[in-house]
């Protein structure tokens, strides 16, 4: 099965709780100052507060790929992009050019260079033989392999991300956007008519 | 240089000149936009319903940008851009590299290496029109050969490991490989962020150290205006000439921000305080690419002219002595200055305390 997987994060619902970075961090056994995902709050404290969760987007056409100079970076068959850490160099031209600040570097060697580096998966692993302990030391778990989807969306406690089958996304946020001009309309009934349940 | 020779070789240089007319486009500007790295997937796959991600980040898209042009928001995420949202600069800075600067980069060094083998064709090997006189007159002292090699050697090195770094995937990774490529790009990182430092100390030494006689004056507009004498004809030249001077400015000015560029994105991760921004990054990376590939292709100049291009010319920064008839026909206002000095006749006697004696003066 080939699906063409995205993550979304719904900003109606992301309640800015980071349990989508703790559970990336705990699942992949990140390194320290490595953020594979964060939660970015805008108008933080004022009217029209929202929160994203961000990582990874998985680009189509991915400019790290594109400025690679070591052609480090490949898509798999359900359009996720990922990249082999033995070809890469820790030149950071990828988070030059990423637009989401996804491409993390490790500290390495004299003079805290930059080192290999390091992104969201979308919890599928790399190019080392799947599920070996070669694979989770580089690249963190293959829960896709597994058949699961990627920690941080499955437990997110508001479903604000999904993670998955493009389309199945698409439906689950069509679905959501309708209920929420339904809870609307009424909720203005309410307001002009009063709340009369009999 | 017979013209049965010539001919040939003005044929060889035409046929490599339009075998690179007709690789370079269609390998590099065939689609730059295509998409890269799609092995099999995405590419023949279509979506059937639009992602709603982008309507959500085209949203985040018309948010205010902040003072670095980006759209930020806060993060309890401590980290480099952590609270940027989306780094805008990034796709401008990608098309550049892709479609500018790598094809680009790539038709200036095939075109000035073409311009000088031409230029070999053509002119040949320029000789000492009145033969060795055997005399020497130093020209170097051992302190500016020191500094001139050392910066030499390390221009060398960052010279091979940056193009490496710019250029390789185009042209020695399809040879040799990604695995091979990625290990000796490594090392080539390493090499060029460690060296780098060093050669921009022993680059500001040797500014300090060649000033003296590098300060433009009406002898080099002559000199220019008659080409150098490149074309056959006399060009006079003090202690070094017009073309020298130029390669002396180029590489003061180019070399300054290509060292400046260099610092500020060698240490990414020591000097936090500076707070850097993925803007500055790509600004300090377009300079630095742009500086250093100009200064490369003018080096190929130097190089070529100060070793296989011209009878006795390496040898002034080999031994730091040259021949007199070669200071006289290429230098001659040197040559005079020195006449009247007195210095000849000293030199002539190799009085090697005198020299040795100048040689700290400097």
């Amino acid at each position: 099965m080939a699906a063409n997987v995205k993550f979304y994060c719904d900003s109606e619902r992301c309640i800015e709780c980071n349990a989508c970075v703790t559970a990336c961090k705990n699942e992949n056994e990140v390194p320290w100052g490595i953020n594979r995902r964060r939660v970015v709050t805008v108008k933080d404290g004022e009217p029209g507060e929202r929160s994203l969760s961000v990582a990874c987007m998985h680009c189509t056409d991915a400019p790290c790929a594109a400025v690679c100079p070591v052609d480090c970076f490949y898509t798999t068959d359900n359009g996720i992009v990922l990249h082999d850490k033995d070809i890469c160099i820790g030149c950071g031209y990828c988070s030059y050019a990423c637009p989401f600040g996804a491409p993390q570097f490790p500290t390495s060697g004299a003079f805290a260079s930059r080192g290999k580096m390091d992104k969201c998966t979308f919890c599928a692993g790399g190019p080392e033989e799947t599920g070996s302990a070669d694979e989770y030391k580089k690249y963190g778990a293959n829960r896709l392999a597994e058949g699961k989807l990627p920690l941080c969306a499955e437990m997110c406690a508001t479903k604000a991300l999904l993670a998955g089958d493009a389309n199945m996304v698409s439906d689950i946020y069509r679905k959501r956007v309708v209920s929420r001009s339904m809870s609307t309309i009424s909720s203005s009934a309410i307001q002009k008519g009063g709340f009369n349940p009999q | 240089m017979n013209l049965v020779n010539r001919v040939f070789l003005f044929g060889f240089v035409f046929f490599l000149l339009s075998l690179t007319a007709i690789t370079i486009p269609n390998a590099y500007a065939e689609n730059p936009n295509k998409p890269v790295g799609n092995i099999n997937g995405p590419d023949t796959q279509q979506f059937n319903v639009k992602s709603p991600a982008s309507d959500l980040w085209r949203a985040v898209r018309q948010r205010e940008k902040d003072g670095s042009g980006n759209i930020t928001g806060l993060s309890q995420v401590k980290g480099p851009n952590a609270s940027t949202l989306i780094n805008v600069g990034g796709q401008e800075w990608r098309d550049w590299r892709v479609s500018k600067l790598i094809p680009y980069s790539m038709y200036a060094i095939g075109g000035t290496l073409l311009v000088i083998a031409l230029f070999r064709l053509i002119r040949g090997k320029i000789k000492i029109k009145a033969g060795r006189s055997g005399k020497k007159i130093k020209r170097f002292t051992d302190f500016q050969r020191f500094v001139h090699w050392s910066v030499a050697i390390l221009f060398v090195i960052l010279g091979i490991t940056g193009v490496i770094l710019t250029l390789g995937r185009y042209g020695l990774l399809p040879l040799v490989g990604k695995e091979a490529f990625g290990f000796i790009a490594y090392y080539g990182k390493l090499l060029h962020n460690y060296l780098g430092p060093v050669f921009s100390v022993m680059m500001i030494v040797m500014l300090f150290t060649f000033i003296k006689g590098n300060l433009f004056n009406w002898t080099d507009l002559k000199w220019f205006a008659k080409g150098g004498g490149l074309m056959g004809g006399h060009a006079s030249a003090g202690r070094y000439n017009g073309g020298e001077k130029a390669w002396y400015w180029i590489a003061a000015i180019a070399g300054s921000v290509v060292i400046l560029s260099g610092l500020i994105m060698n240490f990414p991760q020591l000097i936090t305080w500076l707070n850097i921004s993925n803007e500055q990054y790509q600004q300090a990376q377009f300079l630095h690419a742009v500086g250093s590939i100009g200064i490369f292709v003018v080096s190929f100049g130097h190089i070529y002219m100060g070793t296989i291009a011209m009878e006795g010319a390496f040898e002034a920064m080999q031994t730091g002595e040259c021949d007199s008839n070669w200071a006289k026909e290429h230098h001659d206002l040197w040559y005079e200055e020195l006449q009247k000095n007195g210095e000849l006749t000293m030199q002539d006697e190799s009085s090697k305390s005198s020299s040795n004696e100048s040689a700290q003066t400097v």
